[in-house]
């Protein structure tokens, strides 16, 4: 064949599920040696479009061809299995819990028959690779969630396929072991020749990909390199900062619907405008206001995601004014964590956590999967007793007086736990009668919930029905029906798409700034932390930081200096020698190296003349300002390592 | 005037049990369950099931066929027995001995029982000789089997006794003392020993045990496999108040449930008379339904999913329906499982809802049963709330 050789050729995939279309015609064209992107929300259909390729689910419409061959039918599906590798979503999902590390690869092995030489080979390769070498008689059950995502990674490119296909292999899974995660797969790539589809729901992990296809409800919404999705969107976004802040908001969003909050400042995109220009066509409108900073910057792909979708859809701003009642903000105590400890048997889920949130104010917790973040709200909120510690919520112990605390505090936890078989409005009535609020007053209450959180063409829809961003947004009506002065939100985003996302957020900020709530909130999307006026990083039931996104930023540049990045030809072999010739924290980032650096400018000419000697050819290299992933990955990298010593 | 607190109270409850009502009636298949469980089942367990001895295959081999033996065979009438002469069935010899007859029928269990009659049978009755017939019982179903060994024997002795020629000629003042002591029945209760009361009133009380369980306990299951009950556990609500409207709610659905099963299938189908009125029957099941469903309810605090409640359910009344009383008289129990007998409260129930049924007993008569259900009840209810704070 002339062109590269097509791994997987889809044409016009439709799949549906009783009345609703979760794939609606999606093309798809993987060559050999790609790795490639599926990045969606939950329920874009990602799921669906990876279970057809693998031939473990049907089709409703479309052609789908994998090696060549077309899978119209169980026997030809069979016959392209062998060449596959499939892991489906879930943490250990095909794994089995109860056989170790290496029964489990001895099973899938056999399973595949696997020679036996070959096998001991592989196994010996593979184990030492994911460092999972030292574990390898550990039952399953107890790996992490990131050490669980290599095995069943193992586990599936044990046969050696050609195609590898992953269901959302880091969801869930904290940011050090999802870069750990793909450095493996990366490596993998080149050193195999294997080819990957992979999906997943964190937009900021487009850059890992050869190529990538942003799937929105069914429907693919834009296909191409990283560097092509960014420019996607022409346009920048412009940071500022301006006095006063909520006026600034509103008379921007009266202008343009894509716009934020981060902290202090909005993050707005401005379309066709760059540099300079972007910023002016910002600073002209806000020409009453006394401003602080302004800056304009590339899109990022969520950016652009949002762009896009408002394009499309044009749907309507954020969900409008809870009200306009301004109340000042207090120095009042919302929460305070003292000492909180929790021991499960022998296992010390929460160790010491002290922290305090005021009125107003906007506290995130942030840690991986079993961090202790929800053990922590759980004792917050009075569900679980603290085995030793104290918690204060609205200046009262929670263990203490349990009725007067309870109507104070709101709770929205992970699952969105409504009840599926009501509708909305009774969902409503139900959490409007369980806090007391009877009468006139309910009637008010919910009105202004349904106002608020959009929800009135929802009104008589059973809530089981409604889609997640709805959920979410009645979960959290619910929530706030009686309401309360605190409110813990549990991973309050997971599985919204970013449309709903940012929406969700601008409630948030509302009921900080306007309604004076105190609200902790939990999330495992590092680019969330951002909203979050200050941070608790968790890490084995400890919170190790507690600042400001920016402080917590400034005081990583302190440490390790500024980062540099740049794009080459061969960023394995880049990445080592920058090692060897002693640059500070060398790191693949997808196709893209990092580095960190004190002297930027001397860096900058320093890189160039290692490259250069090594005859790599490299892109621009460029400063980039530091993420909240970052933050967490080295402070946790950090403790690892610390606890390892 | 209510006060404010109490109002709040009232509402919190009220705005709880619609939510329960809701959920029940929106959930067809379990709805449809319900409607069968409380007529379909009620029916077919009174109207199939029976524990007497009805058509039993009986296979002779009358090797004399005289004027006495075919006597003796026509004893053996419908509806208990169900006879077929074995003349035309190849495993019987043509002549000679008999003992044999009939065995592959047995194995087969085409028949239950077998009875050969040997030649000469009338010429030994004549000359008054002693003689053996041959009978043999499948008892594998050991009731029937019982039945059928007791009630053949009966009819072999009378049969003896009639035809004895020495018995027959004695004069009738002298019979009249033959035998010495009589046996005539009067039934009390149940006059016509109809087992369709017995067997869809026993039934109906094993539904509503049941369904008692299983509602509560599968309501609260679901709402900790969807989390909403953190939901419920961080609002401003006690425990009771979180399990109050479960209970009246579940208790109200079992009741329509009974009344259904009342009007629609135990009064029109089987004519199951209420002797000691029917609202006294309601208010005993209402005390033992509301004892059951704290008794699901402590079964959901154990369970972790659906399927474990659903096991758990099984387990727990399988032995309390065995335990009752229902099928086998507590004192024919071993004693360490008459304290089992006991402790559940289905025995206790079933005690008062027979006495109230089918013996018109009052209040006056039944107070203990009802005092054990409370009594079992509370402790139920005790230990569910204080398990409940735990989860």
């Amino acid at each position: 064949m002339a062109t590269p050789q097509m791994v997987t050729d889809a044409k016009g995939i439709v799949k549906v599920y009783g009345s609703t279309e979760a794939v609606r015609g999606v093309d798809l064209q993987v060559s050999k040696g790609e790795l490639y992107g599926l990045i969606g929300p939950d329920g874009a259909g990602k799921s669906s479009i990876m279970k057809i390729i693998a031939g473990v689910l049907a089709q409703d419409a479309g052609d789908v061809r994998v090696f060549g061959t077309s899978i119209d039918s169980e026997a030809s599906a069979e016959a392209v299995k062998s060449r596959l590798g499939f892991m489906p979503q879930g943490l250990g999902l095909n794994l089995y819990a109860d056989l170790s590390v290496e029964e489990n690869i001895d099973f899938f092995a056999k399973l595949r028959l696997v020679p036996s030489a070959a096998l001991k080979q592989r196994k010996a390769e593979l184990l030492s690779m994911t460092r999972l070498k030292h574990f390898k008689d550990r039952p399953m059950k107890h790996l992490s969630g990131g050490m669980k995502q290599k095995l069943g990674l193992i586990c599936s490119i044990i046969h050696e396929p050609e195609l590898l296909i992953l269901d959302e292999p880091t969801t869930g899974v904290d940011p050090v072991s999802r870069r750990d995660f793909w450095s493996i797969l990366h490596s993998l790539i080149q050193d195999r020749g294997i080819t990957a589809l992979v999906s997943t729901a964190y937009l900021d992990e487009a850059d890992r990909f050869t190529r990538v296809a942003l799937l929105h409800r069914g429907k693919v919404l834009l296909q191409g390199t990283p560097e092509e999705m960014r420019r996607s969107a022409r346009g920048s976004i412009v940071s500022v900062r301006a006095e006063p802040s909520d006026e600034a908001f509103e008379r921007l969003r009266a202008w343009t619907p894509q716009i934020e909050r981060r902290g202090d400042s909005l993050r707005v995109f401005v379309g066709e405008r760059f540099g300079q220009e972007a910023i002016s066509e910002v600073t002209e409108k806000l020409s009453s206001f006394r401003i602080e900073s302004a800056e304009a910057t590339d899109p990022d792909l969520e950016d652009t995601f949002i762009a896009l979708l408002r394009r499309d859809e044009a749907k309507p701003a954020a969900p409008s004014l809870i009200s306009r009642e301004r109340s000042v903000a207090s120095a009042a105590l919302a929460i305070e964590a003292r000492d909180l400890s929790r021991v499960f048997d022998s296992f010390r889920a929460v160790d010491s956590v002290s922290f305090q949130v005021r009125s107003g104010e906007i506290f995130g917790l942030l840690g991986a999967n079993g961090a202790g973040k929800t053990t922590v709200i759980k004792m917050l909120t009075g569900i679980i007793p603290p085995s030793s510690g104290s918690a204060r919520v609205g200046g009262i112990d929670v263990a203490a007086a349990g009725g007067s605390v309870k109507t104070r505090l709101g709770y929205m936890s992970q699952a969105f736990s409504l009840y599926q078989d009501l509708t909305v409005l009774e969902n409503l009535r139900l959490y409007a009668g369980i806090y007391g609020i009877s009468g006139a007053r309910a009637k008010r209450r919910v009105d202004e919930i349904l106002d608020m959180a959009d929800l009135h063409v929802f009104l008589n829809q059973l809530s089981g029905r409604l889609p997640m961003g709805v959920r979410q947004r009645l979960a959290l009506g619910c929530a706030l029906i009686h309401e309360p002065q605190v409110l813990f939100l549990d991973e309050p985003t997971s599985g919204v798409d970013p449309l709903g996302r940012r929406s969700f957020w601008e409630v948030i900020y509302r009921l900080a700034r306007e309604k004076g709530v105190g609200i902790l909130v939990t999330t495992h999307y590092m680019s969330e932390a951002e909203h979050c006026d200050h941070i608790a990083l968790m890490y084995a039931g400890r919170a190790v930081e507690d600042a400001s996104p920016a402080e917590l930023k400034a005081r990583l540049e302190k440490e390790v200096g500024r980062i540099l990045e740049f794009s080459c030809a061969d960023p394995y072999r880049a990445v080592e020698l920058l090692g060897t010739n002693g640059f500070s924290g060398p790191a693949l980032l997808g196709s893209r190296v990092r580095i960190f650096s004190k002297s930027p400018d001397a860096d900058l000419v320093g890189i160039a003349r290692v490259l250069a000697l090594a005859g790599i050819s490299h892109g621009e290299v460029r400063e980039r300002p530091f993420t909240m992933e970052d933050v967490f990955v080295h402070r946790i990298t950090g403790l690892e390592q610390e606890g390892a010593a | 005037m209510i006060s404010e607190n109490k109002r709040r109270w009232l509402t919190q409850v009220y705005a709880l049990a619609i939510k329960e009502y809701l959920q029940i009636f929106r959930d067809i298949t379990l709805m449809v369950f319900m409607v069968y469980a409380f007529t379909g089942d009620v029916y077919f367990a009174g109207s199939g099931v029976t524990l007497q001895l009805r058509n039993a295959a009986t296979i002779v081999y009358d090797a004399d066929r005289s004027q006495a033996s075919r006597d003796l065979v026509r004893q053996f009438r419908p509806p208990y027995f169900s006879v077929e002469d074995a003349i035309s069935m190849p495993s019987f010899p043509v002549s000679g001995d008999p003992s044999r007859g009939g065995d592959s029928e047995l194995a087969r269990g085409d028949a239950m029982i077998s009875l050969a009659i040997p030649h000469g049978f009338e010429r030994r009755l004549l000359r008054d000789e002693s003689q053996s017939l041959q009978m043999r019982v499948d008892t594998t179903h050991s009731i029937p089997g019982y039945l059928a060994s007791m009630y053949s024997a009966r009819i072999v002795n009378d049969f003896a006794m009639r035809s004895s020629p020495l018995l027959s000629q004695l004069p009738p003042s002298v019979t009249d003392f033959f035998p010495p002591l009589r046996d005539e029945y009067r039934t009390l209760f149940n006059p016509n020993q109809d087992e369709g009361w017995f067997m869809s009133v026993s039934q109906l009380l094993n539904v509503i045990t049941v369904f008692a369980i299983l509602l509560p306990g599968a309501a609260l299951v679901r709402e900790r496999e969807r989390g909403t009950i953190e939901q419920l556990t961080v609002s401003p609500l006690s425990p009771f108040q979180i399990l109050l409207p479960k209970v009246f709610a579940m208790t109200s659905i079992v009741l329509l449930g009974t009344f259904l099963s009342w009007f629609f299938v135990l009064r029109p189908v089987f004519h199951v008379p209420s002797r000691g009125g029917f609202p006294l029957f309601v208010a005993v099941t209402v005390l033992y339904v509301v004892t059951s469903t704290s008794l699901g309810l402590l079964a959901a605090t154990i369970a972790r999913n659906m399927a474990q409640i659903g096991m758990l359910t099984i387990f727990l009344v399988a032995p309390m329906i065995f335990l009752s009383g229902a099928w086998t008289p507590p004192e024919a129990m071993p004693a360490w499982l008459r304290v089992g007998t006991l402790a559940f409260p289905l025995h206790h129930y079933i005690n008062a809802s027979y006495a109230i049924l089918f013996k018109g007993a009052g209040l006056s008569i039944i107070w203990p049963s009802c005092l054990a259900i409370a009594g079992l009840g509370s402790v139920n209810v005790l230990f569910t709330l204080r398990r409940f704070r735990g989860i």
